[in-house]
């Protein structure tokens, strides 16, 4: 027996009866259930001991070096300094040992006016107080400026371009919050009130000729039919299906078509509104000029509806202003309160614009003007 | 007797059709062993295709870091680091070698690693073996 050199296989297969084939299959199929889930499980059970492995012995070493290197007990030093800086954990108090809101109900005497004030207020109450700080000249600026306006009317054009520079939106919520407090037109809790207007601004003011959003766009619904007309000489007026709001853009925005313009203002003021001078006017500019700048005079001297009547006694600056978009229609129905055709010319330059803000205050029962200041003050100064 | 010196010597093989019990018992085994040992190597062949894919990778490097950044945010670290500090003043500050640590630590490590981390570790491990086992 022990001389034999006998192949097992064959010995087996003879001992067990079983086929080639079989036994060969089933010694192949022997990787396949190797990958079966119990040992799959005990791979990853190994792969996980050595990874553990594996961190314990980085945290060893690293043990062995601190002590090696002196620094493993350093975090332990004599007792009295540890009591010193324990962690205090006593209702009322933090854990340092302080009284969290001690100076919550305390109250300061301000040395300016006397009055008792909030500790958390006192600081910015000093800055208004004493007239010291960033804010309480632009407020006081701000006071004086509106109660000027307060007795004339709210296109106020000047104050307008100065506040221009800082803040888009400064003029617009000036005028709009005119009659509101002003205290929070500074603080920092303006920013809050005023997007909150956003969509009020509008509806709110409603009696106001103008009104500004620096929402993209009006909801048309809320205007009047005087409104709608001032607004849809000036800006673009197409509504969008989604927001069902006015585009507040230039006539010229080229986000809408004319086509889109004119849709609207049929829409909006009935079937009598004709044809915008937009798509001749880009064309030729320059045969318009007189023509239109004649009209355009001619326009000045009319008054038309009420709800200009507040702008009539606007400063002139202001009010030419207005003309500075109005192109001049073909068919003529202007209305301009404007009592002072002298004085556009100068102020034209200026405010291209800015008009836009300012010029709702126009009706007109047609299309819109076309946004050319430069061309629009060559003509006034050929015409004057 | 004979049945004595066959259990001693199970490799044998048998030629005759005639097979008493302990006979097929031996064969059994012999089967058994037989079939182990093919299949030990197929399955070693496939742990160290594994290892080598999973280090390749940079999967392991990864579950490494994943594992100490998740034990040291459980606490366990310090755990250890305090458990490492008896072992210190026990033995002595000056005397003290890595292979005194390592055969204090580890064990207590191992079973201290909390069930989360663990749990999270082998779902990992399992992900990569099903992606990647042949």
């Amino acid at each position: 027996m022990t001389g034999m050199k006998i192949d097992l296989d064959q010995v087996l297969i003879h001992i067990f009866k079983i086929s080639i084939t079989d036994f060969q299959m089933k010694m192949e199929d022997m990787p396949l259930s190797g990958l079966d889930n119990t040992r799959l499980e005990a791979l990853a059970h190994d792969i996980y001991s050595e990874l553990v492995e594996d961190a314990c012995l980085g945290l060893c070493f690293e043990v062995h070096r601190a002590v090696k290197q002196g620094y493993f007990f350093l975090d332990e030093t004599d007792q009295e300094s540890m009591k010193e800086f324990e962690i205090v954990d006593q209702p009322g108090v933090d854990i340092f040992g302080q009284v969290y809101n001690q100076w919550k109900n305390k109250e300061c005497e301000c040395p300016n006016c006397k009055r008792l004030i909030a500790a958390s207020r006192f600081a910015p109450h000093l800055e208004k107080c004493l007239g010291m700080g960033r804010n309480s000249s632009r407020i006081a600026n701000r006071r004086l400026a509106s109660s000027n306006n307060m007795s004339k009317s709210e296109s106020d054009q000047e104050d307008n371009d100065d506040l221009n520079d800082n803040d888009w939106s400064y003029g617009a919520e000036k005028k709009a919050k005119k009659r509101k407090s002003e205290k929070s037109q500074n603080s920092p809790r303006r920013s809050k009130s005023l997007k909150h207007k956003n969509g009020e601004l509008g509806s709110s003011v409603g009696a106001e000729s103008y009104k500004y959003n620096y929402n993209t766009g009006i909801s048309y619904e809320t205007l009047g039919p005087d409104e709608v007309r001032s607004l849809l000489t000036t800006q673009c007026g197409v509504i969008s299906e989604h927001t069902k709001k006015m585009c507040t853009r230039s006539q010229r925005c080229p986000q809408h078509t004319d086509e889109q313009r004119r849709a609207v203002r049929v829409f909006l003021l009935g079937p009598s509104a004709p044809a915008l001078p937009d798509a001749d006017a880009v064309v030729e500019t320059d045969s318009f000029d007189i023509p239109e700048g004649q009209t355009l005079m001619s326009r000045l001297q009319w008054e038309d509806s009420p709800d200009i009547s507040p702008t009539d006694s606007a400063s002139s600056k202001a009010s030419t202003n207005h003309s500075d978009s109005r192109k001049p229609k073909k068919k003529k129905k202007p209305s301009l309160g404007l009592n002072s055709g002298g004085g556009g010319s100068g102020s034209l330059a200026g405010g291209g614009s800015s008009s836009s803000q300012s010029n709702i205050s126009i009706s007109t029962k047609k299309k819109r003007p076309k946004l050319s200041a430069p061309s629009l003050s060559s003509i006034y100064d050929d015409l004057n | 007797m004979a049945a004595r010196r066959r259990n001693h010597r199970p490799k044998r093989c048998f030629l005759s059709e005639a097979t008493p019990p302990i006979l097929v018992k031996t064969e059994t085994s012999a089967f058994n062993f037989l079939w182990k040992s093919k299949t030990m190597s197929k399955e070693s062949r496939m742990r160290a295709t594994i290892n080598q894919k999973l280090t390749e990778m940079g999967e392991r490097e990864r579950l490494k870091e994943i594992l100490r950044a998740r034990l040291t945010e459980c606490g366990w670290k310090d755990q250890m680091k305090a458990h490492c500090k008896e072992v210190i003043k026990e033995k002595g500050l000056e005397h003290i070698t890595v292979d005194d640590l390592v055969v204090e630590i580890t064990p207590k490590g191992r079973a201290l690693v909390p069930d989360s981390v663990k749990k999270d570790l082998l779902h990992r491990i399992r992900a990569f073996l099903a992606q990647h086992a042949s």
